[in-house]
């Protein structure tokens, strides 16, 4: 046990945790200011803005302070470390590193889209000088540099090469550089091998200023508009925490979010720029039936006492739960499905699968399976269809006749279903399909539903790594779309608006593998496996 | 507040004196008022036959401009910080990457529905280029509510007509701090 | 068949106005409150389609169109039965009350006709009577549109105005006790004729007893300086926050009417009626021309009084509501009772005694009456609290809440 002394505070740290000044300070509720350090980055030390007096206090209690500045980020704190963060020699120190980047700082804040989250700006209101001696430079437009994935705003770089190492260490690609040497360093990529990997824009989010814009995000909002809801990402099973970030039900960027058990502090591209197919206009929106050669637009009320009363005449029963759904959806449908025919047929959607799984040097893995919950929904299926039966095997199933109805949920992308696969399912006697998108399949349905995209859900996920995440919805679905959730809840006869929680308590105490989700679900998830003995 | 609280303080009314309590003072005093007035003079402007004189014009908060640079493009550089500040939610900008080379960000689109503005004036105190500004223009009126949705066409269109009546704040104060400390000067010239 | 023609005839010309007068009274109002607030009112609607603005003339038909063909929305949590049906008892009731204003008896001088009594019901015995009690209906109207709006300041509005009125009801009726007991009538046509004989109107000879009346029946009205029910500060618009339209317009005509009748009961009860000395002869029948100098006489005197009405909104501040029902159950009810056993006195014990002493009889009982307003008055003035402690008493709020944590 080391006892560290922060402003007067002592705080005790655990043997064999290894923390920096800036990392100790936090635990005693004292921030420092940082640029250059980041806790998923090697220590450069370079931006000196984490300046702290530092001393040691031996046993009998005498303080003894160094002699100069250190850098909290590179300082290690040990048994009878002695840190000052507020005395006047420290914040001149800081308002001088502020004057310093400043100096040559274009300033164009009204045009950077960093404003209102931008290091520079927050530090120097708080450790800045009150007024500032560059009078006599005008703002200017800052120089602007295409990176390949990001653009680069020259000028308002701060050089804390927080970008340059993560190329380095953790995407391994190292594109990125610093060019020139003192006051003529800039960022820069060599000719020919622009910034171009599938953890890229991470670098955005790295930069403490606005020197790296992400191309997509690029002026579409000022980021006080937004509102950020904690997310899971639903590009591949390994189910990145995320950041989604909306105005009026609009979502403009998806950062990530800091999780130590699933993706640290990064996320891919790919689960980055996935949120355009929830504004996608060709979503399927509303619901219909289609009798003969009708179509008949649906209102959304009694329409899940219609669809059960359908289910209930259509005969033998089948549902392919979707790994899209989550944990919540699954287990309504699946429960729905087998109260109304105990014999039916549950089978788990096609998992969608890409190449291999991605690894970077820093840990970084991106799954090859491209659905967030299949390990979930398998579970559930496990425990009440007593095996997971594959969608080919469904499929045979309703072509051989052995199937009168079907529900089929979806949620993927398009392009999931071909036709032929689909022909199958025409002699169906009822179909009903919710999905995200129209497809060959959900033309056929006797009942055509719009379904939710990820940001529109309420409900839990299961990683690869068997780790339980639950969102709550970030934005309302479009118009004409009601929630897998919403519906099943309907179409299992309960009462009121959808409970996700509920629903998780209701599933843990029923399907054993579940249990460990009876007690609070953490923001970063809860990991199934490791807790089942619990 | 609950009316226990120890923060109110009690103020006692002043009593009534005889006459206070006759009441006929206070009759005598309101109908005199009343009278004094019926015959007194009028305020009425009998718009629109008469205009209101403007004192002030270029510190009279009315309709808005969007004001052009030197080369007679729009000055706003999109950065919505006249729209974090509008209290009536009224302006909608869309920003993009200007057509210029010069330039950053501009507004593909601005749009301010004077119907729902109050004309407070925050988003021309907001305004970091003085791109946008109240003129003395004040009776706007229109056959729809569209009609009032102004875009930045006629915004601009807006400043042409009353650019020579009203210079820019800009220019004002330029030509008033060419002596004055170089600090205070306004930053909005310069092209950003 | 003459009798239910004339009477027809009648009908269609107090209607008609009483419509017209209350367009017009409502642009009358307009233009006054606007001289008053240095501004010019409403003066440029003339002649649709033409530059011509005749001072505005032609806005209460453009209000009234307005009114009737704005949307008549109905919100869906009103009580519809009642909710419609208020306006119309407010209405009936604020219009069939002017069936017992007489404006005099007219001779034709046609041979074989009876001198035409100029009032709808000619005859009525109980005039009096019939209007203060007609117009009390309103408060039923008050208050059913008021419930049926289930809107609470609707609710508080109704509440209040139920309570005022019919607080109000009693000095007013108090006060024309002493009118009724110094003309020796219940009919109104007979009251006039006592004052127009004597040319000694009531308010000369009662001060006390127009005093009340004039201020209960400025409460009756629900007029400022007592319109709590609709006082728009704090209710909105009161009981009929919920309405609009042709409904909304019957109540604001049906208040006018009430205002109309309330100037009309006080020039026939203090202010001699059709009479004024030289010009309308005092005798109960009169020619054509004499006839039609007391109808404009009558309402030259109900105009003034209107005219007052619309001037004292504008000059002394609302009352609050428990100075309101004090100053009806503490001030005016004693005045008024005063009054009425002064009256009462006079006749039984004084009238002999002074028509034997020789005196001016007319002068002294004017002398006696304002007397008695000024001892009245100063002995209200004595009894009035000189400040009232209108801070809420804390031990009680600390008890509730107390009682509240223990629950
Ligand atoms: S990086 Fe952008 S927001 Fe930050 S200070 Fe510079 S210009 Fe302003
Ligand atoms: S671009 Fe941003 S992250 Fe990279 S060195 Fe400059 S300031 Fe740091
Ligand atoms: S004047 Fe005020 S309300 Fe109108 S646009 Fe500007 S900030 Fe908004
Ligand atoms: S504040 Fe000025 S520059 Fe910024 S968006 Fe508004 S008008 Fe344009
Ligand atoms: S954070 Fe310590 S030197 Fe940059």
């Amino acid at each position: 046990m080391a006892t560290v002394l922060i402003d007067g505070t002592e705080i005790e740290i655990g043997d064999g945790e290894r923390l920096n000044a800036i990392e100790a300070a936090a635990r005693a509720g004292v921030s420092i200011p940082y640029y250059c350090w980041h806790p998923g980055l090697s220590v450069v030390g370079s931006c000196r803005m984490c300046l702290v007096e530092a001393g040691t206090r031996d046993a009998a209690g005498r303080i003894q302070m160094g002699p100069k500045l250190v850098p909290a980020c590179n300082t290690l704190v040990r048994d009878g470390t002695v840190l000052v963060t507020q005395s006047e020699k420290v914040q001149q120190a800081r308002a001088m590193v502020e004057e310093g980047l400043l100096l040559r700082h274009p300033i164009d804040c009204p045009i950077c889209d960093k404003a209102g989250e931008c290091l520079l700006q927050d530090y120097y209101f708080e450790y800045g000088q009150a007024d500032g001696r560059r009078a006599d430079i005008r703002p200017f437009t800052s120089r602007r540099r295409d990176l390949g994935d990001v653009a680069l705003f020259v000028d308002r770089c701060i050089l804390c090469t927080r970008c340059v190492r993560f190329v380095r260490e953790v995407s391994g690609t190292n594109e990125l550089l610093v060019s020139g040497r003192a006051t003529g360093e800039e960022i820069d990529v060599f000719p020919g091998f622009p910034l171009a990997n599938k953890l890229s824009g991470n670098v955005v989010d790295l930069c403490p200023v606005g020197a790296l814009a992400d191309k997509d995000f690029l002026y579409r909002q000022r980021v006080w508009f937004m509102r950020s809801h904690p997310g899971v990402c639903t590009r591949c099973a390994s189910g990145c925490s995320i950041w989604i970030d909306e105005n009026q039900d609009r979502i403009h960027r998806i950062r990530p979010r800091e999780n130590p058990h699933v993706n640290r502090w990064w996320i891919c591209n790919d689960g980055r720029y996935d949120y355009p197919h929830v504004h996608n206009p060709a979503r399927l929106v509303g619901a219909r039936q289609r009798k003969g050669g009708d179509t008949r637009e649906l209102d959304f009320t009694g329409l899940a006492g219609q669809l059960r009363a359908a289910l209930r005449q259509a005969g033998r029963l089948g549902a392919v739960l979707s790994p899209f759904l989550t944990l919540q959806e699954a287990y309504l449908l699946a429960g729905t499905i087998r109260q109304l025919d105990p014999q039916a047929l549950l089978a788990l959607g096609p998992v969608p699968l890409a190449g291999e799984d991605e690894r970077y040097p820093g840990g970084f893995t991106i799954s090859k399976e491209k659905c967030p919950n299949r390990f979930g929904v398998e579970r559930i299926l496990g425990r009440m269809a007593g095996g997971v039966i594959r969608f080919d095997h469904f499929v045979e199933q309703v072509a051989q006749g052995a199937i009168a109805g079907a529900w089929v949920s979806g949620g993927y992308r398009q392009g999931w279903i071909d036709e032929a696969t689909a022909a199958k399912f025409e002699q169906l006697r009822l179909l009903v399909v919710q999905d995200l998108f129209p497809s060959p399949l959900s033309q056929r349905a006797t009942y055509e539903l719009g379904g939710a995209a990820f940001a529109e859900r309420d409900g839990s996920y299961v990683n690869r790594q068997h780790r339980l995440q639950s969102v709550a919805w970030a934005i309302r679905p479009p118009a004409g779309v009601r929630t897998e959730g919403s519906i099943l809840w309907e179409l299992a006869g309960r009462a009121g608006l959808y409970d996700a929680a509920a629903t998780l308590r209701e599933l843990a105490a029923e399907i054993p593998f579940f249990h460990p989700a009876l007690g609070t679900i953490p923001e970063t998830g809860l990991d199934l496996l490791v807790n089942q003995i619990a | 507040m609950k009316s226990d609280d120890k923060s109110i303080k009690w103020v006692e009314e002043p009593p009534l004196g005889l006459a206070g309590r006759s009441y006929v003072p206070l009759l005598v005093g309101g109908i005199t008022t009343t009278l004094k007035h019926l015959a007194g003079p009028k305020m009425t402007v009998e718009s629109p036959e008469q205009r209101h004189a403007i004192v002030d014009p270029l510190g009279y908060r009315g309709v808005h401009r969007l004001n052009r640079d030197a080369q007679g493009r729009v000055k706003c550089v999109a950065c919505f910080l006249c729209a974090t500040a509008c209290p009536a939610h009224c302006i909608d900008i869309v920003a993009a990457e200007s057509p210029w080379p010069d330039r950053e960000k501009y507004p593909e689109s601005f749009t301010i529905d004077e119907l729902r503005c109050i004309f407070c004036g925050m988003c021309e105190e907001a305004c970091p280029v003085d791109a946008i500004e109240l003129t003395s223009l004040y009776d706007l009126s229109g056959k729809s509510r569209e009609e009032m949705i102004f875009d930045k066409a006629k915004l601009l269109s807006v400043y042409d007509q009353t650019k020579d009546a009203e210079p820019m704040r800009s220019a004002q104060a330029d030509r008033a701090t060419d002596s004055a400390c170089p600090d205070s000067g306004e930053r909005g010239e310069e092209p950003i | 068949m003459y009798l239910v023609i004339e009477s027809l005839i009648k009908i269609g010309v107090i209607i008609g106005g009483l419509m017209g007068a209350a367009a017009y009274l409502v642009l009358v109002e307009r233009r006054v409150a606007a001289w008053i607030q240095d501004r010019r009112g409403p003066n440029r609607v003339g002649i649709p389609l033409t530059e011509i603005r005749l001072f505005g003339l032609g806005q209460p038909i453009a209000d009234g169109v307005k009114f009737i063909f704005k949307e008549e929305f109905v919100p869906g949590h009103v009580d519809r039965l009642l909710y419609v049906a208020a306006p119309m008892v407010m209405f009936v009731a604020a219009t069939v009350l002017f069936a017992a204003i007489p404006f005099g008896t007219v001779d034709l001088g046609i041979a074989g006709w009876a001198p035409i009594n100029l009032v709808v019901v000619p005859g009525l015995d109980v005039g009096i009577i019939y209007i203060v009690a007609v117009s009390s209906i309103a408060v039923y109207g008050v208050l059913l549109g008021s419930w049926a709006s289930n809107n609470k300041y609707a609710f508080f509005g109704g509440v209040r105005s139920a309570a005022q009125l019919i607080s109000y009801e009693i000095p007013l009726g108090v006060a024309i006790l002493g009118v009724v007991l110094a003309s020796g009538s219940l009919r109104l046509e007979a009251i006039v004729e006592a004052q127009a004989e004597t040319g000694v109107w009531n308010v000369l000879t009662q001060p006390l007893g127009f005093l009340v009346f004039l201020v209960a029946s400025f409460a009756e009205s629900g007029r400022l300086p007592f319109d709590l029910a609709e006082s728009e500060q704090e209710l909105v618009g009161g009981f009929h926050t919920e309405y609009s339209g042709i409904k909304l317009m019957m109540y604001l005509v049906a208040e006018y009417l009430h205002m109309i009748a309330g100037s009309f009961l006080i020039v026939l009860l203090f202010l001699g009626g059709w009479h004024f000395w030289g010009l309308t002869g005092d005798g109960p029948v009169a020619g054509i021309g004499v006839a039609l100098v007391r109808i404009a006489v009558f309402l030259a005197k109900v105009l003034a009084v209107i005219l007052f009405f619309m001037i004292a909104r504008w000059s002394w501040p609302r009352f609050r509501f428990d100075q309101l029902m004090g100053l009806a159950w503490k001030v005016m009810l004693p005045l008024g009772l005063v009054n009425l056993v002064g009256v009462a006195v006079w006749i039984e014990y004084l009238r002999a005694p002074l028509a034997v002493s020789g005196l001016p009889e007319r002068l002294v009982m004017a002398a006696a009456g304002w007397l008695l307003l000024g001892v009245a008055w100063l002995a209200a003035m004595a009894a009035a609290p000189s400040a009232r402690d209108n801070r809420p008493d804390l031990s009680l709020v600390a008890r509730y809440r107390d009682s509240r944590e223990a629950r």
